[in-house]
């Protein structure tokens, strides 16, 4: 069996980000899903799990969920180091950059990657966009992705060596950068959020690939149907 | 203060025009009053009463029922009520209850109001009460989710202090904690058990306990967050209602409503409880107001559901609904299917439930449709699912995760192809589901359906 650990969904749950979790399940039997509430320790700490989701969550829950996870820091890091399979979507990805600041407030986030988000939460401040980006296998083997993105902060800092994503079309980390995402080995974050493995089934199946399962999913044919419909849609809006 | 009254006679005189070219519901004149005077809103002269109604979910059916029991007492009401609920839907609504000379002419305002900029507005029109509905998930895109849109309300009563009393749905673990620390006076109102069996949803909007993170728990629910709440770990628990329904009977429409020693008995215009909610909290309004249990019951039995919501026609022996659903809004769509998957006539179900609200984001996130419990619509007696429009493979996907077997559901790209695959007999009814934005679009697409059953049926 393979271990799927999905942090904390009763906090991190705010856009469907579970159901990328639940999808999976659904699509290999051979998938042991864990879901972690943030009251106990997870397992990510004791055992050899296989792959560590972390979702979008509103602001304080995202401070709260740093904090939880500062006195793991260094497992994280070993397990990155190790090529163990992580995916932050949303917001989330923060938690694994240095700090966040909102005005004259710096909040320490874990330090992983180097990258600063900037918060600013007044109804006009709050950024929605899609977008359509290049994403390159470990084979190097090329991916579209498809991404929504709603959200009160951007990330600065220098992408060059860590960015999971380059936008063809959209924003990336910030409005002044086409490097979309954190990448590490295995850990992948992305500011786009909901689920995004119904969103992207190629990397969905890339995931399961790099979990050494087979990767056929779950309505295959409609998951990519749907997914076919939304990039030529995408494509065409963009223009 | 010149600048003032020259907005007031610059909107007056484009409130004249706009609406002698597309009718009342125009607000813009609202918008060049608050183009031209920023603060139009604080210095424009308020009737004696002025009443806000905001939240996520109920606020126009709550809005409609305050304002038409005004105008059946002959009082003159401002009211805003084809949804614009902004700064220059307000404005406009404001502006037509005065004269040139800023002399105020209404006796009551009802202002529905848009919760995430509540902060900003309501300040300046310091409304005397302010009804909160509820919070629950609503667009991403604009609204966030629930604890912004509570830190957004809460800055609203901060700012309001204790010039508003603030009436709150006790039933709500999230908009129940509103106003606590604001010098505002808070009213509750209530609903005991109504044994309705609310189904399991996927998703949780107060998951855990606000104060300490525990794990929310219910002696009952209503509909979704919505019930009798208690948290595992700290003393967390569902407020006292000044206001408690009691013995709702949604079959008979009919609950009783207890404040201290009297119970009263209430006529309901729906058999749905958020609509018992949406009643409860204007019963309790007005009760504030001093209006008298027997002229709030005798109103009550004149009203009905706005038929923006809902309409019917019956063709045939088959009854084909329009009604609106609110797609991105995952608590109106789930209570929507909820209602489908309990309502026990044999039907079809055609989505029109496609966004395009958003013309400019035609390809909105799909993530509501994983926290809405498509799951509901797995029942035997919804016999086809037709899903149109250009997120129909979203929704196909959707529903064959939620276990809806493949040959119940009909994808078309083009809704002028949904009559040909609407059934046109071995059911009962047929409900359009729509946005609530395209009412007209609904019926529209009903009546084409309507028009292909008798074309069958002539054939």
């Amino acid at each position: 069996m393979k271990i799927v650990e999905n942090l904390f969904p009763e906090l991190c749950n705010i856009y469907g980000e579970s159901y990328s979790m639940t999808y999976l399940a659904r699509c290999n039997p051979e998938i042991d899903l864990r879901l972690t509430n943030h009251k106990t320790v997870p397992a990510f700490v004791t055992e050899d799990v296989d792959m560590i989701y972390l979702g979008c969550s509103p602001e304080r829950k995202q401070e709260q969920i740093i904090e939880l996870l500062r006195p793991y820091t260094d497992r994280l890091r070993a397990l990155i180091d190790r090529g163990t399979v992580i995916l932050a979507t949303g917001n989330a990805l923060e938690v694994f950059g240095r700090e966040i600041r909102e005005g004259d407030r710096v909040i320490p986030a874990l330090g992983i990657f180097d990258s600063c988000a900037v918060r600013r939460m007044e109804p006009g401040d709050r950024h929605n966009s899609r977008y359509i980006a290049a994403f390159f296998t470990d084979e190097g083997e090329k991916l579209t992705l498809l991404g929504h993105k709603s959200q009160f902060s951007f990330s600065y800092g220098d992408f060059s060596r860590d960015a999971f994503a380059t936008v063809e079309r959209g924003v990336g980390m910030n409005p002044d950068t086409k490097a979309e995402g954190l990448r590490r080995n295995h850990f992948f974050g992305t500011y786009s959020l909901g689920p995004y493995l119904i969103l992207n089934p190629p990397f969905t199946k890339y995931l399961l690939r790099l979990m050494g399962l087979d990767d056929t999913l779950a309505f295959e044919a409609e998951a990519m149907k749907a997914y076919q419909y939304r990039w030529n849609e995408l494509t065409r809006v963009s223009n | 203060m010149i600048r003032f009254f020259i907005a007031l006679w610059a909107a007056k005189l484009a409130d004249k025009l706009f609406s002698l070219k597309y009718g009342r519901e125009c607000d813009t004149a609202g918008l060049v009053a608050n183009k031209l005077c920023p603060d139009f809103m604080a210095r424009v002269a308020k009737p004696p009463l002025v009443i806000t109604v905001t939240g996520t979910n109920g606020k126009s059916t709550t809005s409609t029922l305050i304002a038409n029991m005004f105008r059946s007492r002959g009082r003159r009401v401002s009211f805003n009520d084809w949804g614009a609920n902004i700064h220059a839907g307000y404005s406009v609504n404001l502006l037509r209850g005065v004269d040139l000379l800023n002399r105020c002419r209404a006796d009551v305002s009802v202002l529905e109001a848009d919760e995430l900029t509540a902060c900003d507005t309501m300040p300046m029109i310091r409304p005397q009460y302010m009804l909160v509905t509820n919070i629950c998930k609503d667009s991403l895109r604009r609204n966030g989710h629930p604890e912004y849109i509570f830190g957004q309300l809460e800055k609203a009563f901060e700012r309001l202090g204790d010039t508003t009393v603030a009436l709150l749905n006790a039933n709500d673990p999230i908009s129940s904690e509103l106003a606590a620390d604001t010098g505002t006076r808070r009213v509750y109102f209530g609903m005991e058990d109504t044994h309705t069996e609310p189904f399991e949803n996927m998703v949780n909007d107060a998951g855990v306990c606000p104060r300490c993170g525990g794990k929310l728990l219910y002696h009952y629910r209503h509909y979704r967050h919505l019930g009798d709440f208690y948290c595992s770990d700290c003393d967390f628990k569902t407020p006292g209602a000044d206001y408690l329904a009691k013995n709702v009977d949604l079959a008979a429409r009919t609950m009783t409503v207890t404040e201290g020693p009297e119970e009263t008995a209430y006529p309901l215009m729906s058999d749905t409880v958020f609509h018992a909610f949406n009643t409860l909290s204007a019963v309790t309004l007005f009760r504030e107001l001093g209006f008298s249990q027997r002229e709030i019951a005798d109103f009550l039995a004149t009203q009905s559901v706005p038929s923006i919501r809902e309409s019917v026609v019956e063709y045939d022996g088959i009854q084909y609904y329009t009604y609106a659903a609110k797609a991105q809004n995952i608590s109106a769509a789930s209570t929507v299917f909820e209602y489908m998957a309990k309502e026990p006539s044999d039907k079809d179900v055609v989505f029109i439930l496609d966004e395009m609200q958003d013309s400019n984001h035609p390809s909105e996130t799909i993530s509501w449709l994983y926290e809405t419990d498509y799951e509901f619509l797995n029942a035997p007696h919804i016999k086809k699912i037709i899903v149109a429009g250009h997120m129909c493979y979203n929704h196909r996907l959707r529903l064959l995760l939620a276990g809806v077997p493949a040959e119940r559901i009909v994808c078309v790209e083009e809704e002028s192809d949904v009559p040909n695959v609407v059934d046109t007999e071995g059911i009962e009814k047929v409900y359009v589901l729509f946005e609530i934005d395209f009412v007209s679009k609904a019926r529209k697409v009903r009546d084409a359906i309507v028009d292909r059953a008798r074309e069958v049926k002539g054939k």
